[in-house]
């Protein structure tokens, strides 16, 4: 008997015209290690919700080791047997003693405090936060906080474990220490189904799912997945790799494997290593009249309060205008703070930051102007979408600009347009009711409005699917090819390389600056801890296994 | 230039980690002298009654190590709302008998009762922001709904769900830095589009219409981070009845002697504010 069965399953958000899930059946059985993929919007998280009773289909049934999940006597056993492990570290953190929290599922079970003791003890061995177990949650790294989620569900003695885009706000080494953990509980037993955009994490599970519009579009095991996605967005870079060697593509082969496989059949790689050769080009350093730049700048939140905390020191750096600029590292590294440095939304506590030659710590520099000469994307700035529709959300910024009549009308139309939502089919569309993508995409319009001279975007991909990322990206690239400057941040060292510039920050410091050839060729250093492009990887394997 | 960055005022939910006397002592014992503290407060003891209550306050922080200048950077928000009260307060004085008159100004006089009562306004509400102030700084938002539970544990037998009433209260104060956080975002989003959220002149209607830009998106943020929350916890199956407790808390030594020092000083600042503070007219 499989695990968990989903018959005939049809389910509809309220309010929302069409289905999440459309008459799904299913079979997962006890032990397996299975990726589900998706557009955004197309059920995933609904089946994960339907499958714990946190959400009742419309129609069809789902069963849990044969009991009905829409029956309320059921959740408290499906809910035990079926853990789950949220996007957003943080936000599923229930205690603030991180002991505590793994304590809360065994808590509401009515187990015996001896009893739970023992659980929370071996939840946080497995997972390897025993040393933390007095913090508070919130002085964790990222990575610990979402591996206390883990903790939390395992406390509760699961056969599965669903993972809901679990670390898609993961930088890259938390990122793998819970895919680790993916694959250990699964080698001990543990059913895994894990919810994903990204295509080289898919691969690792034995499964995969593909939903498209509530419907399954594909399932079948990681090789055939591969073909069926045939280079397609989110390809996996490992994967691109070995093509472009004239190789079949492995799932889940690393840099190493394939720089074996390609040294053994003799297919040299010629263009891949040529694009990554260590020319510095010119400009470096000190541009004379850089678009952004920081001098000496730190910064401290609630600096002169008992909970000071440092966020930058002494970061130093100048981008050229009409340039392109990621700002990588690690969560807590000091990527927003450099990026809010820049739009003055905070002020530094030390040095300077200049933005087209202007101070705006200067007395008399208008702020208001200056801040909407490059403004900044927040992170999901989706979330501070106000208008009720889309269109006068994008007019929020060239009205403050004093535009209105048809030059308003004509900036937003273009702003629109350039995101890829045509103005005439989406300016009386409810923003509400657009999808994460167009939501995203709008948000970015409602800056690019502005018509700005530079633009500064805080994760702009984060939690987009990849055909949602790669339109942000190719966006990215169109407005500087245009002469925009821009500068991002990101946690895809993929998506670093495609800059001219990458900034790397460590614990508040800039450890590295330059144009990502050098940063990611010669002169780049394991300890930076932020992981290097595939390709990177796989042009160092190769050296080293011509050097032998 | 200003810092768009709202914790700074913001001490309710800033808990403090220390290893001070005062963090020990059980959640319960710290709710007993928040009470007890009102208690006089509100018993109307009058200036010297509340000053000797602040100086208790500012005591008591210093020996848990939090500077009690921090928690007075949380009346700042609340002065010109206490300044338009202190405003009403002098222009609708009534006369009392008792009550001396300072100035007069043509048909406004200024009584000696309504300066009173203003220093007693702001006094009351220094001490209770400050006694509020450090019981979050010494107590985590989990101590805090655990006292709660504790201390109304003797009600359960009535039916009153203790339980239940100190998760909400546990929940409604994690809710705090979250709104803030949220609430930066937006001001950061639409500042950096050019919003502007001083600055709209006095019309009422107009003002409130130039911050829907942050209402509505707060709103729909925080009722969106609930609904996160309230999953996470379902899934983990919560249903309110039925749960045990794994934290338990052990009294600290003299803990008992300190509960009856709290109820020995209660007493004699009523006694103290009624003998020597002037009442309230």
């Amino acid at each position: 008997m499989s695990l968990i069965e989903f018959r005939e399953l049809s389910f509809s958000w309220p309010g929302s015209g069409r289905p999440a899930v459309d008459s799904l059946s299913l079979d997962i059985g006890e032990g397996e290690y299975l990726a589900i993929v998706g557009p955004n919007g197309s059920g995933k998280s609904s089946i994960l919700r339907l499958m714990t009773g946190l959400r009742v289909p419309d129609s069809g049934s789902v069963r849990v080791a044969g009991l009905d999940a829409s029956n309320p006597d059921n959740w408290r056993n499906i809910r035990s047997s079926l853990a789950l492990v949220f996007q957003s570290p943080l936000d599923q953190v229930v205690s603030t003693v991180v002991e505590e929290d793994v304590a809360f599922g065994p808590e509401n079970l009515g187990l015996g405090r001896s009893e739970i003791g023992r659980r929370v003890d071996e939840a946080l061995e497995v997972v390897g936060l025993s040393e933390e177990r007095r913090s508070p949650p919130h002085f964790l790294s990222a990575g610990q906080q979402q591996r206390l989620a883990v903790a939390g569900a395992l406390a509760m003695r699961p056969r599965c474990i669903a993972f809901d885009e679990a670390t898609a706000m993961l930088d890259p080494p938390s990122r793998l220490s819970i895919l680790a953990l993916m694959d250990r509980l699964n080698a001990e037993g543990v059913t895994i189904i894990h919810v994903t955009h990204d295509m080289t994490e898919a691969v690792r599970a034995h499964r995969i799912i593909r939903l498209e519009s509530g419907k399954i579009a594909f399932d079948g095991g990681p090789g055939r997945f591969l073909e069926a996605l045939d280079g397609g967005p989110g390809f996996p870079p490992a994967a691109r790799g070995a093509r472009k060697a004239g190789l079949a593509p492995i799932p889940g082969e690393d840099s190493r494997g394939l720089a074996a496989r390609m040294v053994a059949a003799g297919s040299m790689p010629g263009a891949s290593m040529q694009a990554i050769s260590t020319s510095t080009p010119a400009g470096l350093g000190w541009s004379p009249d850089p678009a952004f730049a920081l001098e000496a700048a730190g910064y401290a939140y609630l600096s002169g309060t008992g909970m000071e905390r440092r966020a930058i020191s002494a970061v130093s750096y100048s981008q050229p205008r009409g340039s392109l600029l990621a700002i990588v590292g690690h969560t807590g590294s000091g990527k927003s703070t450099v990026l809010q440095l820049l739009n003055a939304l905070s002020r530094p506590s030390e040095g300077r930051v200049l933005g087209f030659g202007e101070d705006p710590a200067a007395p008399g520099t208008d702020l208001r102007r200056f801040r909407m000469r490059a403004p900044l994307a927040i992170q999901r700035p989706e979330s501070a979408l106000f208008e009720q529709y889309a269109g006068d959300d994008v007019a929020f910024g060239p009205r403050n600009q004093g535009l209105s009549g048809e030059a308003l009308v004509a900036r937003v139309r273009s702003a629109m347009e350039r995101v890829g939502l045509s103005f005439d089919d989406f300016r009386d569309r409810r923003s509400r009711a657009l999808s994460g993508g167009e939501r995203r995409r709008l948000a970015l319009a409602g800056v690019l409005a502005l018509a700005p001279e530079g633009l500064l975007l805080d994760e702009p991909t984060q939690a987009l699917d990849p055909e949602g990322r790669e339109l942000v990206l190719k966006l990215l690239l169109e407005l500087v090819e245009a002469g925009s400057t821009l500068a991002f941040s990101t946690h895809s060292m993929e998506e670093a390389a495609l800059a001219d510039l990458v900034a790397i920050l460590r614990k508040g410091e800039l450890v590295a600056f330059g144009p990502p050839d050098e940063l990611f060729g010669n002169s780049y250093q394991a300890e930076w801890g932020v992981g290097r492009p595939f390709a990177f990887e796989l042009a160092s394997e190769l050296a080293k296994l011509e050097a032998s | 230039m200003k810092d768009l960055e709202f914790f700074r005022n913001v001490s309710v939910g800033q808990y403090l980690e220390s290893d001070s006397p005062v963090h020990h002592l059980t959640p319960a014992t710290k709710f007993f002298a928040i009470t007890m503290f009102f208690f006089a407060l509100f018993a109307n003891t009058g200036v010297a009654g509340t000053l000797l209550l602040g100086l208790l306050v500012a005591l008591a922080a210093l020996a848990a190590r939090v500077n009690p200048l921090s928690l007075l950077r949380s009346v700042i928000p609340a002065l010109p709302f206490l300044g338009f009260i202190a405003l009403l307060t002098l222009v609708f004085q009534q006369a009392k008998e008792e009550s001396s008159v300072l100035v007069t100004l043509g048909p406004w006089q200024l009584h000696s009762a309504a300066l009173l009562a203003i220093a007693l306004l702001f006094l009351r509400f220094t001490a209770v922001v400050m006694g509020i102030g450090l019981l979050t700084s010494v107590t985590s938002e989990r101590e805090i709904a655990h006292g709660v539970e504790d201390s109304l544990r003797p009600l359960g037998r009535l039916g009153f769900p203790a339980h239940e009433f100190a998760l909400i209260i546990a929940i409604a104060l994690r809710f705090v830095p979250i709104v803030a956080g949220e609430l930066e975002g937006i001001v950061r989003a639409q500042a950096s589009r050019g919003g502007d959220f001083g600055s709209s002149g006095i019309n009422p209607l107009r003002k409130a219409r130039a911050y829907l830009p942050l209402f509505v998106p707060l709103v729909i943020r925080t009722l969106e981070r609930a609904e996160i929350l309230i999953e996470a916890m379902e899934a983990r199956c919560w249903v309110g009845a039925g749960r045990t407790r794994y934290a338990t808390y052990k009294k600290a030594r003299g803990e008992d002697l300190i509960r009856a020092g709290i109820v020995l000083f209660t007493i004699a600042d009523m006694a103290f504010g009624l003998t020597f503070g002037r009442r309230l007219p």
